[in-house]
């Protein structure tokens, strides 16, 4: 994608420094290229994918309703048209930032799902958060000696949580700590007390103090991530130990502590940045089934709640969001690797 | 009789078994994981292709006398559920299903995903672009949706489960043969074939998707584990296996209501899913470093 800029022909001055100009934009212009496609297949996809699935008229008169009344709603929301022309109508009041409303509670359906994102963002962050903050270490430390018999003892365990889906280690959890120990709630999420942090007289910022109810959730969310991740860090951290300026320090005498945190983690974390970046992309579609476990009122829980009920609105305002969250996370990590390798950045830039 | 397992694979991945079989090849290649992957593996073979003979109890008839009976009493050896069914016939039952589910899925992944990432790979062009899009737009979408929807017209059931998942969970093969694919197609001997004339897709399925054959196996292994993660997923949410069907998923759903009573309820699902990943993963690491070997070896 940056090839544009190293191949950009010696030209005259003034085509060169508009090339210079445009050439930072042209990744831009290509992604934002990509987003708007992206968003139209989804909604023009879902579109359709619903209609099949159900009659709104139905969802929004319930099942006993006369046919006269069926007839009165599918005139007022203009569901008698045809189904190419509902779809035109759709797309244009989207272009305008209008998704319509709920369905089931009749408040506008992109406010809704916004209410929602903050518990979603909550739970990935702390679980990422705590993922990261076990992973790291971990890997570094098994993959600084891979060979040494407590290291494999650890690596083998690893492997077997590594093989534990998210849903069970939820369930075991729910199991042991709220089940039979009585320590901790396993459903529902509270925000907790509000602190305000007062940056100025007039202007604070609100900090939700930790809840008991987020403990369990992140928690069984952190061990489904950590494993992978863990993984990929001692992997990547043995193949940096084997290379050869790792052996060149070695022979001029760096300690083991300045090889592998100098020289060995952070190549090793180059790797390991992808794979957060893919986990948390993941974890923007709302970890369905943790939060469906827990209860945990965010996108994901949304998501099952109005496809389940055909709350068509709902359902395209959910999945506009998720796309738009995706294809951000992708483009950060994409973005941030030109930070983080220096390989990639460009010459002349 | 797993190390024979073992140089079979060898042998598929080098593609030349028989002629090079001597034991201390095999005892070369076998180190103590593969022996245990290729054994767990054996077992789970067994048990889905003959699981109807090693049930114990009929997985759908239950005892009410025997409800929650602890493992190992009565006859039960993981013990009874809350209408008294046996839960070791329930849980092979439900092997059985998963298993089957996960096969078809990742067949259709693979013949879908494979074809698309050689599409893609031959050369530039409109195709790779809409190609790509697609495989951009699968991952920014929630295919749970799709499912929903599907479950919701056409109704839960095991054909349901296994094209929506086949249909929609390809993008890792797509990928990697597009990675792989791309570099294969410059090489001379592909030009070579060009130039005699061999047909674009001889040239795609008979020429450079061999080349790719070794990924592909490793894919197979770790995506079977994924497919039986997100069955049993979708299974206990109630999307999908059909209610009542003894999957590992409903027969985790079951539990959840009386894991004060009979906490096996829980433990005898959850370790079949946790033992049939585990395997699935340790196989996809096996192959993998088999063909590293393999690969080496060729080298020298």
């Amino acid at each position: 994608m940056s090839s544009s800029v190293d191949t950009a022909p010696a030209g005259p001055e003034a085509s060169r420094s508009f090339e210079n100009l445009i050439a930072p934009l042209v990744p831009v212009l290509q992604q934002l290229t990509r987003l708007v496609v992206l968003l139209f297949m989804v909604t023009t996809l879902l579109f359709f994918m619903l209609r099949l699935a159900g009659d709104p008229a139905l969802v929004l008169a319930g099942n006993d309703a006369t046919p006269e009344q069926l007839a009165a709603i599918r005139a007022q929301y203009g569901l008698d048209k045809p189904l190419i022309i509902q779809y035109l109508n759709y797309m244009g009041n989207l272009i305008q930032g209008d998704f319509g409303r709920s369905l089931a509670s009749g408040e506008p359906a992109m406010e809704k799902v916004l209410n929602m994102l903050p518990a979603t963002l909550l739970i990935a962050g702390l679980a990422m958060a705590m993922s990261i903050c076990v992973a790291i270490p971990l890997g570094a430390w098994l993959g600084f000696r891979p060979e040494r018999a407590d290291r494999r003892g650890v690596s083998g365990i690893i492997f077997i949580f590594q093989g534990v889906p998210g849903f069970v280690t939820a369930l075991i959890c729910i199991q042991i700590f709220a089940v039979n120990l009585r320590w901790l709630p396993s459903l529902g999420m509270e925000w907790g007390t509000i602190f305000d942090w007062a940056i100025t007289e007039s202007f604070s910022i609100p900090i939700p103090l930790p809840s008991k109810t987020w403990i369990l959730p992140s928690v069984s969310l952190a061990w489904f991530l950590m494993p992978s991740l863990t993984r990929v860090v001692a992997a990547n951290t043995a193949e940096a130990m084997r290379e050869d300026y790792i052996r060149t320090a070695r022979a001029g005498g760096a300690p083991g502590h300045v090889l592998l945190l100098r020289h060995a983690l952070p190549n090793a974390l180059l790797g390991a940045a992808a794979l957060i970046g893919t986990q948390f992309a993941f974890l923007m579609g709302g970890a369905v089934i943790t939060e469906t476990i827990f209860s945990w009122p965010g996108i994901g829980w949304q998501l099952i709640e109005s496809t389940q009920t055909l709350d068509f609105p709902v359902v395209q305002a959910l999945a506009f969001c998720i796309a738009m969250l995706v294809f951000l996370v992708n483009a950060v990590t994409e973005l941030s690797f030109q930070f983080l390798d220096p390989r990639l950045r460009t010459k002349g830039s | 009789m797993s190390e024979v397992k073992v140089s079979q694979v060898g042998g598929l991945l080098g593609g030349s078994e028989g002629k090079t079989f001597s034991w201390s090849k095999v005892r070369q290649v076998a180190n103590p994981e593969i022996v245990i992957a290729f054994t767990l593996f054996t077992v789970l073979m067994i048990l889905a292709v003959f699981g109807q003979f090693l049930m114990t109890h009929d997985p759908m008839q239950g005892d009410l006398l025997k409800r929650f009976t602890p493992p190992g009493q009565e006859g039960y050896i993981l013990g009874s559920d809350h209408l008294g069914r046996d839960l070791w016939s329930r849980m092979v039952e439900g092997l059985q299903w998963s298993m089957a589910c996960a096969l078809l899925a990742n067949i259709i992944n693979l013949a879908i995903g494979s074809t698309l990432g050689l599409l893609a790979a031959e050369k530039p062009g409109m195709l790779r672009t809409v190609i790509n899009q697609l495989v951009y737009t699968l991952q920014a979408f929630p295919a749970l949706v799709i499912l929903i929807c599907v479950v919701v017209v056409v109704g839960q059931g095991f054909w349901t489960l296994v094209f929506t998942l086949g249909l929609l969970a390809w993008v890792v093969y797509m990928r990697v043969v597009y990675a792989e694919a791309s570099s294969l197609f410059q090489r001379e001997y592909v030009q070579a074939a060009r130039l005699a004339g061999v047909s674009r897709w001889s040239i795609m399925f008979q020429h450079v998707l061999p080349g790719v054959r070794a990924s592909l196996f490793v894919i197979f292994a770790f995506h079977f584990a994924g497919l039986l993660i997100a069955e049993s997923a979708l299974s206990f949410l109630g999307l999908g296996a059909p209610l009542g069907e003894p999957t590992w998923g409903n027969l985790l759903a079951e539990s959840r209501q009386y894991m004060m009573r009979a906490p096996w309820m829980l433990l005898v699902p959850a370790g079949s899913i946790v033992t049939a990943v585990v395997t699935m993963n340790l196989v996809g690491d096996g192959i993998a470093s088999l063909s590293r070997k393999q690969g080496r070896g060729m080298e020298a």
